[in-house]
């Protein structure tokens, strides 16, 4: 029905979203090569922000830091979610599988702050110092949820008449879970690696409550920077977080499609 | 049964160390004064005075103003990217802006709206004076909505993605206008991912505190702002809870408005 | 001739690349139950949705009642589908489904209610008002599909494969119920199926199609006794097709023998296919029959024996027989000079449409 006369509005619509959501993006990528001082008034094209972030031994700490913590996080969060989603998936009493559901979600809709000042009272408790340790036991905290959820819907459409059949023809519990569970939910536990590791790169308000004095990860310093105001440095950094970003998210779908793609050659084989 | 146990063993201290722990603590923390002694001193100034329940108000306020300008902003986006041919890569491309830092993003925005930033640039070359755009509440709620746009487009557009097309062909047959399509089909069947959307926006904007300081030059003040006033600058653990437990209520008392409504009986 | 209610000129639908409909002419006339029959991917449903104004044609004329609507959108046209998967509203319950349409255009309640009430107890689901769609089975909610389209008062009904989701049982039993609401409500059905026999019991006229063309149409009895070809044979009922010479007119020879039969106009000699269907066949003794064959297996199929046989040229022969056969004798095969039917290849629909014509004028003349 007349299609293009439909079509015109909403086309313009969706422009105009998608230059507002990624207008800030490109500002700030633009004036990164800013040969000037300032996020306004473009001097001329200059690397020199890049060379200024290069040789800042504080900045590369930090950003050191904050790649091993989101690595470690993701990868323990990734061990424990994936054995808690399988105990959940053998959890057959509904009362009890809602609970554990339900308990599991906490993390995931409370707000920021909330996970940040109570994880503070908890470490302050127990004496825990703050630093390192506390935030990346606070990264394994809050991904732990999202990797369940990454990998359950996996666990769940796993027709459970493949575990009797792996039973059934003399495999042992190991041998269940290795060559038969473990294999099924792959897709699931690297998208919720995937999902940990970015949300631990994107983290600010935990870490800034359970971090001390000695420890910041990028999110943090880059609050504490702007603060003090505009520095072009952050531009450059934020430039290469970018790329950083879309190398995930590309490889992420490689890794979703390539799946699927598979998915769909066995389905057409098996048809 | 025994390794099946042993499985869950750390998911199982995760729960209990992580999840159950700290919520108690913070309630425990919330009825302790300043000095270490048990108290309800607390509520009675968070509810007593009016600075605190103005402020919870200001903050579900603003919340409020966000959710709605989100939900204006994405509904139409999400009903025209579903219309679209490739539509999971447009997704995709909304989804994008989320994997970047949120800090870099909010920091974009005192470039844009700074003094020298381009929206003055702009405004000067329009014969306009320049404005102090940084630090007020219009930009509060523009970068606020910003940030929070695509997690509200996600899951209006998974809903409306899951409508069966007969449905809204059904619709036109029966003689009804795009208008009432919208209004008596599409809508009411998107429900629950616009409920999902609301949810996903206005709790995490009732605790919003960096976008307040950095935007809104705490002009805004916030629940999320005054719990980390409380707890990293004056030190008052107890009444930073306290707040908290509100803001924990108010975080339930919002999932239960925005629950998905399952009409009809049981289907097992 | 009466205005038909439904025209299609030479109308055309691609997809990009691919036409799923090339080029097709129809006439419907009111008050008829119409079915488009053909396998899937052959157009059927195609035509339906550009009847109901959900796709529009590439290029050619659709009108109704003697006036152009390819612009017209599907809500403003007198016309109501029954989708093939129901496509009722989730979020409604039976009575506001039905309601859906009156609701729209803002009819009274109290008129509303008498209405739906009225059409509820046409299709047998009185007393489900309240109901929501997900507690009423596939029966039940192909009933309120039903009842829901014909509450706009449409001059048309659509009907895309209502029946495919239902079990054999309750498929008979709807297609009873279905030609009892044509005719009582006199309106126009136009139904689609991929089901020759669904085609055959309910239709007062068959659309054949195939690749996005008309084949041929006509009434049940036609377009099953005189198929216009091959595919037609086929695909409707069970047929023997063997290669044939036309040797004059009102002689044909085939598996080694030359019978008397009916058609005529065409070429002395011409090479034709014979098609003979198998209930026309009739088991006999070896030197009664006009052709002799051998028995390779028969299947009892209830009310008849389904029999397999060859002849002596290597001709598959399968016969509908009351009586059951020995395996591996020889018997003799019969049939009347009017059971045998002969295809030109490559004959068009008109063409065949005026020689049966021609030479039937013939025919009459000779008595």
């Amino acid at each position: 029905m007349n299609i293009n006369k439909t079509r015109f509005w909403p086309t313009i619509y969706l422009i105009v979203v998608f230059i507002l959501l990624y207008a800030p993006i490109f500002y700030l990528i633009f004036y990164s090569f800013n040969a000037g001082k300032y996020m306004h008034d473009f001097a001329g094209f200059s690397l020199r922000h890049y060379r200024q972030l290069f040789n800042d031994a504080r900045m590369m700490e930090i950003v050191f830091n904050t790649f091993i913590v989101a690595l470690l996080s993701s990868l323990i969060a990734t061990i424990i979610g994936t054995l808690g989603a399988i105990g959940i998936y053998g959890t057959k009493n509904r009362v009890m599988r809602n609970v554990i559901l339900s308990l599991n979600n906490v993390l995931m809709v409370s707000p920021d702050v909330i996970i940040g000042a109570s994880f503070l009272i908890f470490f302050t408790m127990l004496g825990i110092g703050l630093g390192f340790g506390s935030v990346l036991m606070s990264h394994i905290a809050f991904s732990i949820p999202i990797v369940v959820l990454m990998v359950l819907p996996k666990l769940n459409e796993m027709n459970y008449s493949l575990l009797d059949a792996a039973q059934d023809l003399g495999a042992n519990s190991w041998q269940v879970l290795t060559r038969v569970v473990l294999p099924y939910i792959t897709s699931g536990i690297f998208a919720g690696f995937f999902m940990a590791f970015t949300y631990s790169l994107d983290d600010f308000a935990v870490t800034f409550f359970v971090t001390g004095n000695g420890f910041s990860t990028l999110s943090v310093e880059i609050y504490s920077r702007a603060r003090q105001g505009v520095s072009l440095e952050i531009n450059a950094l934020s430039t290469l977080m970018f790329l950083i970003s879309l190398i995930l998210v590309v490889g992420y779908f490689m890794i979703d499609s390539y799946n699927s793609g598979r998915k769909a050659k066995k389905g057409k084989l098996s048809a | 049964m025994n390794k099946k146990l042993f499985y869950f063993i750390p998911y199982t201290l995760w729960l209990v160390l992580f999840v159950g722990a700290p919520i108690i603590l913070m309630l425990l923390q919330s009825f302790m004064s300043i000095d270490g002694q048990a108290t309800l001193a607390n509520y009675q100034i968070f509810f007593g005075s009016g600075t605190y329940l103005r402020m919870m108000f200001n903050s579900v306020w603003y919340a409020f103003l966000i959710t709605v300008i989100t939900l204006v902003i994405s509904f139409p986006t999400a009903l025209f990217l579903n219309t679209l041919r490739h539509k999971d890569l447009w997704l995709l491309l909304i989804i994008l802006p989320t994997w970047i830092n949120l800090l870099l993003k909010t920091y974009a925005f005192i470039g844009i709206l700074g003094h020298n930033g381009s929206i003055n640039s702009f405004l000067q070359f329009m014969g306009f004076a320049p404005q102090q755009l940084l630090f007020s509440n219009a930009s509060f709620l523009l970068v606020a909505a910003y940030i929070e746009i695509p997690f509200m487009i996600l899951p209006i557009f998974n809903a409306l993605a899951e409508i069966d097309n007969s449905l809204i062909n059904a619709s036109y047959d029966l003689g009804a206008s795009k208008w009432q399509t919208l209004r008596h089909v599409i809508l009411p069947l998107s429900a629950d991912g616009i409920r999902a959307g609301i949810q996903a926006v206005f709790i995490p904007s009732l605790s919003l505190f960096m976008i307040t300081r950095l935007i809104g030059g705490n002009r805004v003040i916030t629940l999320g702002t005054a719990i980390e006033e409380h707890f990293l600058v004056t030190q008052n653990w107890g009444m930073g809870s306290t707040i908290g437990v509100v803001l924990i209520i108010a975080m339930i008392i919002t999932m239960f408005v925005t629950r998905e409504r399952k009409k009809g009986g049981n289907k097992y | 001739m009466k205005q038909p209610i439904i025209e299609f000129k030479n109308v055309v639908k691609s997809y990009g690349e691919t036409q799923v409909l090339k080029g097709v002419d129809l006439e419907i006339e009111a008050g008829k139950f119409y079915t488009l029959l053909g396998p899937s991917g052959s157009g059927k449903t195609t035509i339906l949705r550009l009847v109901a104004g959900f796709s529009s044609a590439t290029s050619g004329d659709i009108l109704f009642e003697g006036k152009r609507i390819n612009d017209v959108p599907a809500n403003k046209r007198r016309v109501n589908t029954v989708f093939q998967n129901y496509a009722l509203f989730p979020n409604m319950n039976v009575f506001e489904n039905v309601a859906f349409g009156m609701n729209l255009k803002g009819t009274s309640k109290a008129k509303i209610k008498t209405k739906v009430t009225q059409l509820l107890a046409m299709v047998r689901l009185a007393g489900y008002e309240n109901r929501n769609i997900d507690e009423l089975s596939g029966g039940q909610q192909q009933r309120v599909a039903i009842a829901r389209a014909l509450a706009n008062d449409p001059e048309i009904l659509l009907l895309d494969e209502p029946l495919s989701a239902l079990d054999y049982k309750l498929r008979k039993e709807m297609q009873y119920e279905l030609r009892e609401l044509q005719k009582n409500l006199g309106i126009t059905f136009i139904f689609v199926t991929h089901d020759q026999e669904e085609a055959l019991a309910m239709s007062d006229w068959i659309f054949v199609m195939n690749e996005g063309k008309i084949l041929q149409n006509g009434t049940p009895v036609d377009i099953y006794d005189e198929p216009i070809n091959r595919f037609v044979a086929e695909f409707i009922g069970e047929s023997n097709i063997v290669n044939g010479v036309m040797l004059e007119d009102y002689l044909v020879s085939f598996a080694g023998s030359t019978f008397e039969n009916v058609d005529a106009g065409m070429r002395p000699n011409e090479q034709v296919d014979v098609v003979l269907r198998p209930e026309d066949l009739d088991l006999t003794t070896p030197e009664n029959g006009k052709l002799v064959v051998t028995i390779d297996a028969q299947l009892f199929r209830g009310d008849y024996y389904e029999i397999s046989a060859h002849d002596d040229n290597g001709n598959e022969w399968r016969i509908q027989a009351t009586n059951s056969a020995q395996i591996n004798t020889r018997q003799g095969l019969t049939f009347d000079p009017e059971d045998i039917h002969i295809m030109r290849f490559n004959e068009s629909e008109d063409d065949f449409d005026a020689r049966l014509d021609n030479y039937e004028e013939v025919g009459e003349m000779d008595e």
